[in-house]
């Protein structure tokens, strides 16, 4: 590289490091910027919370528009586009006889033994355990939702990786959490997809047409208990939840407000993966709901919440802490509802304002990341371009508390310093040692039962069954040992019904499911640090730690951190010189990024 | 003399065995009495009234056609009171005077969303406004200056509670002990271990808070680890021991903490629907959960120093609804439990006669007699300044 382009790449950082820093008199502001306040600085940090960050490579593009057209190019994306990437690739798992599926294996078993069959498997006439079948069913469906729900995850995370429209799977990534519905009950891969679809497919269009196609969605449905919402016996738990986490936040409406809009969506329910609205079962009386009277259906309660300036404050608020930051101005809440009302609730143009703003532009470095972010654009900066499989997406942000389709609470995630706490902060780090040494050595976790409790149970199970033992004594609690203390009530009652064995209807759940989802493929990034920091042209460790601040850090590191930094390649290296030790480059990198990565400004973005 | 910062800074360096150092550093504490408080939170919203049932009421049989559990069903405390089926592990601690039930708790102007009335039970604000957690508050009660090493409060979850929420300390939070570990090659070890450099408050957004919870993790982490990893019990904590036996590790290897926080997590108690057995399974786990810590404690001699409490956001309606379950409701039993616990009833009980217009239950007890009661009655700290008010304690302790 010449003198002349590392000068000028040098330059480069200092104007970056300069003009990022935004006067304080932006905060709150929503003007836009200018053109001249736009650099690669402004554009790192729009890739960075439009999308799940990028590489210099990106970086420079994106600056070399208008911050106009840079924003326009997120935000303005094509119905129906799908980012130049390969839609889901189903197992095939599901069977007729599977929908609806129980809602336990007792209500499972109590069909079998009530009617002869249950899940399209029939009792066995004669012998022992005459409903074991209908168990290993119900477990086989019950493994095989969840594994393929990981693949759905996995394949979600790949498109976040490598999508030329970033901007739509963080907005579905926004609209999961505020829309949050969990695979543990929705208990069906299928619904969780056509969810997480329908967010792609509307995440930057109407508010209003996305809330009604939510509310009709059967992941929703189920996970609100809207089979149970019948006329005379209406359920309140959807009505309560589009009230307070969907629309007008806690505080705008009453208790009367959300009995009377559970009558107005009665009869709403689903068939497999179809809305479905039962006429008979919807009770179409007079409601009052915030005050006005009719005869309301459900889309005409939804109506009535969106005319409270309160869900357009409520949501533009949730969307302004997604984006922007945590700590939300006075009055900012109004402000951005008031714009939205006059937008008609359309998503992307209220997307535009704030992410032109002044006060997004003066936001950088300053909110934490959430898990999938911090994965995924760690992935993006490596360069990394196919989600890898170890270590594994799910477990991993899982592990860090953000494992997808699986939010915590129907309330969806706690952002901001809900991320952090110091056992998941040094979590955070591990991923980093995780994804640049991978254990190639571990059991796929989608394969082999992992962990303590069950997973132990599980193991114990195969390793006893493949011995020739008998079912009963293969499947003996593993703490029912001798001079044991006694066995706890839930421990003693697991097996004690005699027409089928759980504990093998989970074992054989888990073969059947392996056997029959696809593996998620075991690949491993591979970066090259080695020509990254070549790309930089830095001639000394300092200037090699300096590089991958730039790149991966969005807050500016302090000297004395570089220089200890720097002392260690420098050691691992065998001198400072980047040149003389062109040719073993790699493995010290990824030693010093592992280090790097895992201080705690590294959770910054 | 080596006090009990030097000491774990010697730890820290690797200079002590641990167990040797923890004892030292608990000898070398004047301040610090033995006692522990670990609260259970209960998510979701337990019915209390399928759990301490009022068999003998007929109202509670009339408001609940096929939910309510049948007197026969009932594990029988007394001529009025019996406990769900699946509690028999509580129904011992009971007849053993171990176990303390406080009726009737919630607060005035109920709310029925579980994170509104779940952060009122943790920052014990009915009127909102607190970013603390009474434990929190707490924390800072008993050990002013803040101090990362002394860990005064271990909260076991995947994410803090408001509950623990401190204005001077950084609760120590992990889940899977295993995991509270920075994983680094041999020489890598000292650098990544460093603590992060001090940085200004001003101007510098999340970078402090940031920089205080790495350094609480590196204080603290290989304590817990070692703890864990050492732990061997007989005790059988049931299916579902809700982290109980990770207090127990740490408070077997003589950690200083006094304040546990665990959970029955992800809003399990929310039964809407079909609920009947769901609910007592997961009552069953409680009760396993508990009864074999207590246990643990007693087998540790350990017994005397340690209470648990538990709760939960709300109750249940009063009556049951058309799917076989609950809707949200208002108030419900905490339960203390523990050697050291004047088992048995305390407060009034609800009154199934003088329902709410929306067939809610009216609360007989302000839930902050029942944090006064542990505040005061176990800890011995005035509990006046940390709830904002002056609640009555029960007499809860032997």
């Amino acid at each position: 590289m010449s003198v002349r382009r590392w000068l000028a790449l040098g330059l480069g950082l200092a104007v970056c490091a300069l003009a990022s820093a935004a006067p304080a008199s932006w905060v709150g502001d929503l003007r836009p910027i200018n053109g001249e306040d736009w650099n690669e600085a402004r554009a790192a940090h729009l890739l960075e919370r439009a999308g799940f960050g990028g590489t210099p490579q990106d970086i420079r593009r994106l600056a070399a528009l208008t911050p106009q057209q840079a924003v326009r190019q997120l935000v303005r994306v094509p119905r129906d586009a799908d980012g130049g990437l390969p839609a889901f690739e189903h197992s095939g798992l599901h069977h007729p006889g599977l929908d609806p599926f129980p809602p336990s294996r007792p209500a499972a078993t109590d069909q079998a033994r009530d009617t002869g069959q249950a899940l399209g498997v029939r009792v066995k006439p004669e012998g022992n355990r005459r409903l074991q079948p209908v168990v290993d069913e119900f477990f086989y469906w019950l493994r095989a939702s969840k594994l393929e729900t990981d693949r759905v995850g996995q394949w979600w995370a790949g498109r976040m990786l490598r999508s030329e429209h970033p901007l739509v799977e963080k907005m579905a990534l926004f609209w999961h959490g505020h829309f949050a519905t969990h695979e543990d009950k929705v208990r069906d891969y299928r619904k969780m997809l056509g969810q997480l679809q329908l967010f792609q497919r509307q995440g930057l269009g109407n508010f209003r047409d996305l809330l009604v196609a939510t509310a009709q969605d059967p992941a929703m449905l189920s996970f609100l208990d809207a089979g149970v919402n019948v006329k005379g016996a209406p359920n309140e738990n959807f009505a309560r939840e589009i009230m307070e986490m969907f629309t007008l936040g806690v505080g705008h409406y009453g208790e009367t407000d959300i009995r009377e809009a559970a009558r107005a969506f009665t009869g709403w329910n689903f068939e497999g993966t179809r809305f479905v609205l039962n006429r008979e079962r919807h009770d179409d009386g007079e409601k009052t709901v915030l005050g006005q009277r009719g005869r309301f259906d459900g889309v005409q309660v939804i109506d009535l919440l969106l005319a409270q300036p309160a869900a357009a404050e409520h949501v533009a608020g949730r969307l302004y802490r997604f984006l922007v930051r945590e700590d939300m101005p006075t009055g900012m809440a109004q402000q951005l509802g008031a714009l939205w009302r006059s937008q008609r609730y359309e998503i992307a143009p209220l997307l535009e304002i704030l992410l032109l703003s002044r006060d997004f532009h003066a936001s950088a470095g300053t909110r934490i990341k959430s898990p999938v972010e911090l994965v995924v654009s760690t992935y993006r900066k490596l360069g990394v371009t196919q989600l890898p499989g170890i270590p594994d997406f799910n477990d991993t942000t899982g592990a860090l508390g953000q494992r997808l389709l699986h939010p915590p609470t129907v309330a969806g995630w706690a952002h901001g310093r809900g991320w952090i706490t110091p056992g998941l902060l040094m979590e955070r780090g591990n991923f980093v040692r995780e994804a640049l040494f991978p254990d190639f050595m571990a059991p796929a976790p989608d394969r082999v039962p992992a962990g303590t409790g069950v997973g132990m149970e599980t193991r114990a199970v195969h390793e006893r069954l493949r011995r020739g033992l008998d079912i009963s004594a293969a499947t003996l609690p593993a703490n029912d040992k001798e001079g044991g203390e006694a066995m706890a009530m839930s421990n003693r009652q697991a097996d004690r019904d005699e027409d089928f064995n759980t504990r093998y209807g989970s074992y054989r759940g888990w073969l059947r499911a392996v056997q029959a989802v696809k593996p998620i493929p075991r690949s491993m990034a591979n970066p090259d640090l080695a020509a990254i920091v070549q790309g930089c042209g830095s001639a000394t460790a300092a200037a090699a730690v300096d590089c991958l601040v730039q790149r991966f850090f969005s807050v500016p590191m302090d000297a004395a951190t570089r220089a200890a930094w720097a002392g260690w390649l420098a050691r691992e290296l065998g001198t400072p010189q980047i040149d003389r030790a062109r040719s073993y480059l790699e493995d010290p990198l990824r030693g010093l990024l592992h280090i790097m990565l895992s201080h705690p400004d590294y959770q910054l973005g | 003399m080596l006090d009990r910062r030097t000491l774990l800074a010697a730890a820290g360096a690797g200079l002590l065995a641990p167990p040797l150092l923890m004892q030292a550093a608990r000898a070398a504490t004047p301040q610090a009495g033995s006692r522990i408080l670990v609260v259970l939170e209960l998510s979701g919203g337990n019915d209390g009234l399928n759990t301490v049932v009022p068999y003998t009421d007929d109202t509670y049989h009339r408001l609940r056609p096929t939910l309510a559990i049948a007197p026969s069903k009932v594990r029988r405390l007394d001529e009025r009171f019996g406990l769900n089926p699946g509690l028999a592990a509580f129904e011992r601690l009971y007849k053993d005077g171990r176990l303390a039930i406080v009726h009737g708790c919630g607060y005035e102007q109920p709310s029925f969303s579980h994170f509104a009335s779940m952060a009122i039970w943790h920052t014990a604000m009915p009127q909102g406004g607190d970013t603390s957690g009474w434990v929190g508050r707490l924390a800072d009660a008993m050990l002013p200056a803040g101090d990362a090493a002394g860990a005064p409060i271990v909260n076991i979850d995947s994410a803090q509670s408001l509950a623990v929420a401190s204005r001077r300390h950084v609760p120590v939070v992990f889940d899977d002990p295993a995991l509270f570990e920075r994983r680094a090659f041999f020489s890598q070890r000292g650098l990544i271990d460093a603590a992060p450099a001090d940085v200004p408050a001003e101007g510098q957004g999340e970078r402090p808070w940031l920089h205080g919870i790495a350094r609480a993790a590196r204080d603290t982490s290989a304590q817990v680890r070692e703890a864990c990893a050492r732990y061997r019990t007989p005790v059988d904590y049931g299916l579902v021991p809700l982290d109980l036996p990770k207090v127990a590790a740490l408070i077997a290897a003589d950690m200083p903490t006094r304040l546990y926080y665990v959970a029955y997590r992800r809003n399990a108690f929310d039964t809407h629907v079909h609920q009947a057995d769901p609910h007592q399974r997961m009552l069953t786990y409680v009760a396993d959960a508990v009864a074999g810590f207590l246990r643990d404690m007693e087998r540790i001699g350990r017994a005397d120093d340690v209470v648990l409490m538990a709760f939960s956001e709300f109750g249940r309606r009063a009556s049951e609804n058309a799917n076989l379950g609950t809707d949200h409701g208002t108030a419900g039993p905490v339960f203390v439990a523990g050697k050291p616990v004047a088992g048995g009833h305390h407060g009034k009980p609800l009154d199934l006669a003088d329902l709410l217009p929306d067939q809610n239950l009216r609360h007989t007890t302000d839930f902050r007699r029942a944090y006064a009661s542990v505040i005061e009655g176990w800890l011995g700290v005035p509990s006046a300044p940390l709830l904002r008010g002056r609640f009555e304690p029960f007499a809860l302790f032997a």
